[in-house]
């Protein structure tokens, strides 16, 4: 199955991702034509900030087996087979938070969705771009993401390959190649924001 | 919300006692703050605070990838980071600039109407300043009328902002040779207040200036018409018109505002409007007028820079800096906020909707919705100034005494340190200030300028790095908002010296002043550089040469990106609190923090820990002392 996989190491907080999400799931699937929607969409993965200026892009990991869906007394909450990705179906959600109290991320929440009556707030929680997924293309928020902060593929394939990085880096270390994980504009920035973090209120 | 969490809450934001109780009091009002909204703004975008983020052109937004293994190298058009962060670079120096050079032309402008007698209110104040620059500038002074003089003078600085003449008269008069020829060298001479603003701009342009090097030397250059061009006529024009400040005692916080009083702020920068506003305060029909609502008379106090111009000149209290603006409202006995242009929140009138403060606007360039609008014109300004105090008279039964909160204790301090009066007490040279440097009683020298950033708990980077560096003998000039943190913090008084270290002690004790001098407001930042290329020249030295740096602690503004280049490009080394939005690129980094040194003499460095900050500037003045062999 594939997933989003996430290198929060390479996440600036640009939210980017979060923009791609709320479009590609507004009605219109259009930027401009978003603004104009009633409800407006809101993006399902979230980047918050932690400490020292640090941000992690939060988004539903899609479990398996999913605490929510076995939680979740209508059954609303259901697995596609093929992806392997936890959906809502939005009808039979009642708005009970049950699976928001389960879900290890907490990033269950509930709003309206265009998808179902507007009187109604319903979980609106990652898809998993289901629809795009089903076209072959890659998620929003994957796409958007410029840093390589969000990769989707093969769980093993992608750690594979950073596994590899990692012998990589090590073994150049050894020969006493310089080998930095991260480039050091990256490096210097960050620890100047740590001081900042801590000389100030959201330290 | 608990008690307790307002008030952990309001000790991570700031270290202004006073506005620590506003503060509490705003919170607990549901008053919206800068500090929310930096919260809210959070997480903020890392390539903007990269600077490799373009969004010039229709072809983009574009973004460069920080991780050189992923995303995109370069823009549509295919301009690099190093291309793109140089570019955003210059972009926000060149708005600095103008900033300054077109509050500076504004004054001119005043003195030439002044001079033909088409101005209300305004007069020539300092006629021996006025001789003494009109002698710089090649003007005949003998049997010549102060109007006549007056008209010469600011017609020849106004052409300096065109590009027929070609070249500015305080860059080439004021600066040590040494520096002069750096300049040349590095082609960085400025020609024109303007020219340079416009060209940079041009610049910037897709398809214009793409290396990274050529652009920020561009951006020196811009830079130096700014200090030694729009910033320094802004300086020197305003003391013709109002008077070259002298040493005076006022009071500074929000403990300044009255309670039984009609309480004016007066916030911006440009001391055409609030000299006008401070002059027609004094007008006995007007302080009738508030008697007459119940009021015991007019209280004005300042905000930002042209806080600091009134006091300067005349002593008119300051109830604080940057991120005072919406607390000063929250006190709930504000009747009237006058304001001009810059630094000046867009949100102030909702704050102000809270309570029944007026928010005026008086320029044409700076409308904000939702305030009343009286523009300013020279030709009436007296009028004007009248009409706005009426309106805020008129205001003052509006208060609602429940809501109102005015901090107890306003601290009292020393202004009005201009480069004649530091010359005066020094006894007309500054040869006793460079013996005091050479025997080591004083190290050296710090200009500390700049804003405040709510992203540093507010005056903290300012007063530890001030306190820091008087206490390791380092004399400290301050202008804007860092000298107004210093001024909270009691560090304006001659009693300061007890913090200094020894030496530094005993001279300002010997002379009967602060160890932390107020030159100003931040166009002043002109003072020091006029003051540091007179001790260079005595010492036969460039400004590079000189035990001497900057720093900006806590500053935001794009006018801070300027200040701090001209500094550099003069030789000064210059340590910021806040990385300026260049990470994103080593090459541009590098360059500024590195190789710039060997072009101009001075370089940035950035280093938000104050104590820090003052290792590294000591460090750099002991090296400095050493090559002087002091
Ligand atoms: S909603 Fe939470 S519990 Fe359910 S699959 Fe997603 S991450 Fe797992
Ligand atoms: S809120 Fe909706 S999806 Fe969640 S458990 Fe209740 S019914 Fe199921
Ligand atoms: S996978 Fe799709 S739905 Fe899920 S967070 Fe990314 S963009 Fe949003
Ligand atoms: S787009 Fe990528 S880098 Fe930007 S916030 Fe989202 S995960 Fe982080």
């Amino acid at each position: 199955m594939k997933t989003v996989f996430v290198r929060p190491e390479r996440c600036i907080g640009c939210r980017h991702c979060e923009i791609a999400c709320a479009v590609e799931h507004s009605r219109s699937r259009d930027l401009f034509g978003a603004f104009f929607e009633e409800p407006k969409p809101s993006p399902r993965i979230h980047v918050e900030l932690g400490v020292e200026f640090l941000t992690f892009p939060n988004k539903c990991r899609h479990c398996e087996p999913a605490p929510c869906m076995e939680v979740c007394p209508t059954g609303a909450l259901y697995r596609d087979e093929e992806t392997g990705s936890v959906l809502v179906n939005y009808d039979k959600c009642i708005a009970c938070a049950m699976c928001a109290m389960v879900c290890p991320f907490d990033i269950i929440s509930f709003k309206k969705v265009w998808h179902v009556n507007f009187l109604k707030t319903v979980n609106y929680k990652c898809d998993h771009c289901i629809d795009r997924q089903r076209e072959g293309r890659e998620p929003a928020c994957v796409e958007a993401c410029k840093t390589g902060a969000l990769v989707f593929g093969e769980v093993n394939e992608i750690i594979r390959s950073s596994r590899k990085d990692f012998t990589l880096r090590t073994t150049k270390a050894l020969e006493g190649e310089e080998a930095p994980e991260l480039p050091e504009g990256i490096v210097a920035f960050r620890e100047i924001m740590k001081k900042v973090a801590h000389l100030g209120p959201l330290g | 919300m608990d008690v307790k969490i307002v008030k952990e809450i309001v000790e991570m934001r700031t270290i202004d006692e006073a506005a620590k109780e506003i503060l509490e009091k705003a919170i607990n009002e549901g008053i919206e703050t800068a500090w929310d909204r930096l919260e809210a703004q959070q997480p903020q975008c890392g390539f903007g605070q990269l600077g490799v983020c373009c969004n010039r052109c229709a072809m983009g937004p574009c973004r460069i990838s920080p991780f050189e293994d992923e995303g995109p190298t370069r823009g549509v058009c295919g301009a690099t980071a190093d291309t793109i962060v140089a570019r955003n670079l210059l972009d926000d120096l060149l708005v600095g600039a103008a900033a300054h050079s077109d509050h500076g032309r504004e004054i001119v402008e005043v003195l030439l109407k002044t001079a033909e007698g088409k101005s209300q209110g305004y007069e020539i104040l300092d006629v021996e300043k006025l001789k003494r620059l009109a002698k710089e500038y090649g003007i005949g002074t003998d049997g010549r009328s102060k109007e006549e003089i007056a008209k010469d003078l600011a017609l020849a600085m106004l052409e300096e902002f065109g590009t027929v003449k070609n070249w500015i008269q305080f860059a080439e008069s004021r600066p040590p040779e040494k520096t002069k020829e750096i300049w040349k060298k590095a082609g960085i001479v400025p020609r024109s207040v303007d020219r340079e603003i416009v060209e940079a701009a041009h610049r910037v342009h897709m398809g214009v200036d793409a290396d990274y090097v050529n652009i920020l030397l561009h951006a020196l250059r811009t830079s130096l018409s700014d200090g030694w061009g729009g910033s320094m006529m802004a300086t020197e024009i305003s003391d013709v018109l109002f008077g070259t400040p002298k040493p005076v005692e006022s009071y500074i916080n929000l403990g300044v505002l009255k309670k039984d009083m009609v309480n004016i702020v007066l916030h911006g920068h440009n001391p055409v409007l609030s000299m006008m506003i401070v002059k027609a305060a004094g007008d006995p029909s007007l302080v009738e007028y508030a008697k007459s609502k119940g009021a015991a008379g007019i209280n004005l106090a300042g905000m930002c820079c042209t806080g600091n111009e009134i006091l300067m000149r005349q002593g008119i209290p300051l109830a604080g800096n940057m991120l005072n603006q919406e607390l000063a409202i929250a006190t709930g006995a504000v009747e009237a906020m006058i304001i001009d242009y810059q630094c000046i929140f867009p949100s102030i009138t909702f704050t102000a909707s809270c309570y029944h403060t007026k928010i005026i606007s008086t320029s044409e360039k700076a409308k904000i919705p939702g305030a009343i609008h009286m523009e300013f014109h020279p030709e009436t300004a007296y009028d004007t100034a009248k009409e706005i105090i009426k309106l805020a008279i008129d205001n003052f039964p509006n208060r609602n005494p429940d809501r109102v909160k005015i901090p107890s204790k306003p601290v009292k301090m020393m202004a009005g340190f201009s480069y004649e009066v530091i010359k005066e007490a020094l006894g007309g040279s500054f040869k006793p200030l460079i013996d005091a440097i050479a025997s080591g009683k004083i190290k050296g020298a710090v200009g500390i300028v700049g804003c405040n950033n709510p992203k540093i708990k507010q005056d903290y980077g300012h007063v530890t790095l001030a306190k820091e560096l008087i206490k390791r003998n380092i004399l400290v000039v301050e202008t804007g908002c860092a000298a107004m943190a210093s001024g909270k913090a009691g560090l304006l008084l001659p009693e300061a010296a007890d913090m200094a270290g020894e030496g530094l002690a005993s001279v300002v004790r010997s002379l009967g002043i602060p160890p932390v001098l107020h030159m100003g407001s931040c166009v002043d930042c002109s003072r020091i550089l006029v003051l540091l290329a007179d001790i260079a020249k005595e010492m036969g030295v460039a400004i590079s040469d000189l035990p001497a740096a900057g720093a900006a602690p806590e500053w935001y503004s794009q006018k801070a990106i300027s200040i701090g280049a001209y500094f550099v490009a003069s030789g000064v080394f210059t340590v910021l609190g806040l990385p300026p939005k260049i990470m994103g690129s080593p090459n541009v980094t590098k360059l500024l923090t590195e190789g710039v040194e060997g072009v101009v003499g001075g370089k940035f460095a950035v280093e938000p820990d104050p104590v820090k900050a003052a290792d590294i500037i000591e460090a750099h003045i002991e090296k400095k002392r050493k090559a002087l062999g002091i």
